[in-house]
């Protein structure tokens, strides 16, 4: 199967329908050991400094992974995206643009899966079997989710590796579905964790290393992952229509706050942790969150894939200590 | 607060600030460069010895250290405690002014934070984004390049020019710009006063406060004061030891 970039979650029923492998170039770019030479690398061609690292990262990423064909999303996602696929098209790179309706509108989407289906040779009839293959994978994915929040013997940064990589499945549906049988049957097997402080992570996936793994060192655990859960595509749906009108990241915040807040209660969450990516639109987010959910807000800003630094570690710190004298004796 | 003499320590980043006590009562304070008390104190190893600074050779005995600041987990101090510092910062503006409900400004060497404060406990907080700008280090530079002190930079509130970047590095060249077209020292200096204001104001306003406590060096310039009173509409206490204050948390909490 010839691999073909992705720049954030499509309909991967579709590449796969059209016996292609998609590769989400963000994890291409963030688990390659040069993810900070990438940047460099596309900083010295001429990407601004002020230009979101993952833009930079998947550029470079795809560049060095010889990925020759990219789906990228036009429309739901980033409008550095635009650009980014005039320079790849430069670079002799196949580009093929996927919109999601802002209005989420059916007639629209049902449009963007044909032109999608069109562009990458694909029956659309296959990509539904693909559907339903895929889904057996995505609903193991929520027992993942469960053993983190309800159980208790998932890590939050094994949840985010797990939930994130449902945007191609690491390439391989049958492999990585082994993988999460295995784990899962190793995790049932844990002692719960007895940390009291619970935190769910909003926004962006984290460019930065070290912070799931820090929030536990500090007395708190992170039992939500709200972008990396919305790849699995938690809501379903009848059809691939359904399915990725009912996925919340690119449409309008309503429905992606109406998510978080039931999550925060079912959950039981006590704060949020907002991350936001340096030079992103969706750091404005941050106030319509901050008006929209009761529960504590911490946002954390972060631009190049490093090691989490003294300022963010500092203010976790503070607001678990917050949390925790706020709970008093409830937690 | 802890009845035990102790030494609380702010490590900030341009600053050591060292304070013992008992619980809101202190006896002794002293404020030493970071890069010096680095290099004065370290002893080879993790271990920091405080008794080597000129500074502590007049301190009381004390038998409890609690640190706090940028620098806090590098206190290797037998038998240290090490709390986080928007917690200090409200103990400490907790027991210099006796307030319980209140919105605590620290403006730092390169930080600023605003600290909600809720029947004496933190309600919640924000800190500048990552960057000098509209810091200390701002002040100090804008300070330098127009051949003045600190002491005069607080005195510049009025007439204020108004000043584009609050960019700690490109301040600077803006100023020597203003210099050249013949603006007022003094106007410049208020420019650069309120700048920093300017900055501070979204972050204090998202709080709506009834009263601002105002800590870290910065707020003993009195022009800030001033003008973060006019710009905010509200009362802005200043503690008598602004610069103390972290410190004065750890000694208390």
């Amino acid at each position: 199967m010839k691999p073909v970039g992705l720049t954030t979650t499509i309909p991967s029923e579709i590449l796969f329908a059209a016996g292609i492998t998609p590769v989400d170039l963000n994890n291409l770019f963030i688990t390659d050991a040069k993810r900070t030479e990438f940047i460099e690398e596309a900083e010295v061609t001429g990407f601004p400094r002020t230009t979101c690292a993952w833009i930079k990262g998947i550029y470079s990423a795809c560049l060095h992974g010889n990925i020759t064909k990219v789906v990228a999303v036009t429309q739901g996602d980033c409008s550095n995206t635009h650009v980014l696929m005039e320079i790849y098209r430069m670079r002799g790179v196949e580009t093929i643009p996927f919109n999601f309706p802002f209005g989420r509108d059916r007639e629209s989407m049902v449009r963007s899966l044909q032109l999608l289906a069109e562009a990458l040779g694909a029956d659309l009839e296959r990509a539904e079997e693909w559907r339903l293959r895929l889904n057996k994978i995505r609903r193991k994915l929520d027992m993942v989710d469960l053993l983190t929040w309800k159980e208790g013997k998932v890590t939050g940064a094994e949840n985010h590796l797990f939930l994130v990589s449902s945007s191609d499945f690491e390439g391989d549906p049958d492999r990585f579905e082994e993988k999460v049988d295995r784990f899962i049957g190793e995790a049932e097997n844990r002692t719960p964790s007895q940390t009291a402080v619970r935190l769910g992570l909003i926004g962006i996936p984290p460019i930065t290393e070290g912070l799931f793994e820090y929030i536990e060192s500090s007395g708190a655990r992170c039992v939500y992952n709200e972008v990396a859960r919305q790849f699995t595509m938690p809501f379903g749906g009848e059809s691939l229509v359904d399915q990725y009108l009912r996925y919340t990241y690119p449409y309008d915040i309503g429905p992606r706050i109406d998510d978080i807040r039931a999550e925060i209660q079912r959950r039981n969450i006590h704060g949020i942790v907002h991350y936001v990516q340096s030079f992103c639109h969706r750091q404005m987010e941050d106030l319509i969150f901050r008006e929209k959910l009761d529960t504590p807000i911490l946002t954390i800003e972060a631009d190049a894939p490093r090691v989490i630094d003294a300022r963010t570690k500092i203010r976790l710190e503070a607001f678990i200590k917050m949390i925790r004298q706020r709970k008093g004796a409830e937690i | 607060m802890s009845q035990t003499m102790t030494l609380g320590v702010d490590a900030g980043s341009r600053d050591v600030k060292l304070a013992i006590g008992r619980g809101g009562e202190i006896i002794f304070s002293a404020v030493v460069d970071t890069v010096r008390f680095y290099l004065t104190c370290r002893n080879g190893g993790k271990e920091l010895l405080l008794n080597r600074l000129p500074q502590m050779e007049s301190a009381p005995d004390y038998s409890r250290i609690v640190a706090t600041g940028y620098g806090r987990n590098n206190i290797a101090l037998t038998g240290g405690e090490v709390i986080p510092e928007i917690m200090a910062h409200a103990t400490g503006a907790v027991a210099q002014t006796g307030l319980g409900n209140f919105t605590l400004v620290d403006l730092g060497g390169q930080d600023t934070k605003v600290i909600q404060v809720i029947n004496a406990e933190v309600d919640d907080f924000v800190m500048n984004d990552k960057c000098a700008a509209g810091s200390g280090r701002y002040l100090e530079n804008i300070a330098a390049a127009l051949g003045t002190s600190l002491d005069k930079l607080g005195e510049c509130w009025e007439n204020p020019v108004r000043l584009s970047n609050t960019c700690a590095i490109f301040g600077e060249s803006e100023v020597v710009g203003l210099i050249s077209d013949g603006a007022p020292v003094e106007s410049i200096l208020a420019g650069a006063n309120f700048s920093v204001v300017a900055r501070l104001k979204p972050m204090i306003m998202r709080y709506r406060p009834k009263v601002i406590v105002a800590t870290g060096g910065v707020a003993r310039n009195q022009a800030i004061r001033r003008l973060l009173e006019q710009e905010t509409g509200v009362e802005v206490i200043q503690p008598k030891e602004p610069q103390l204050n972290g410190a004065i948390g750890c000694v208390a909490s």
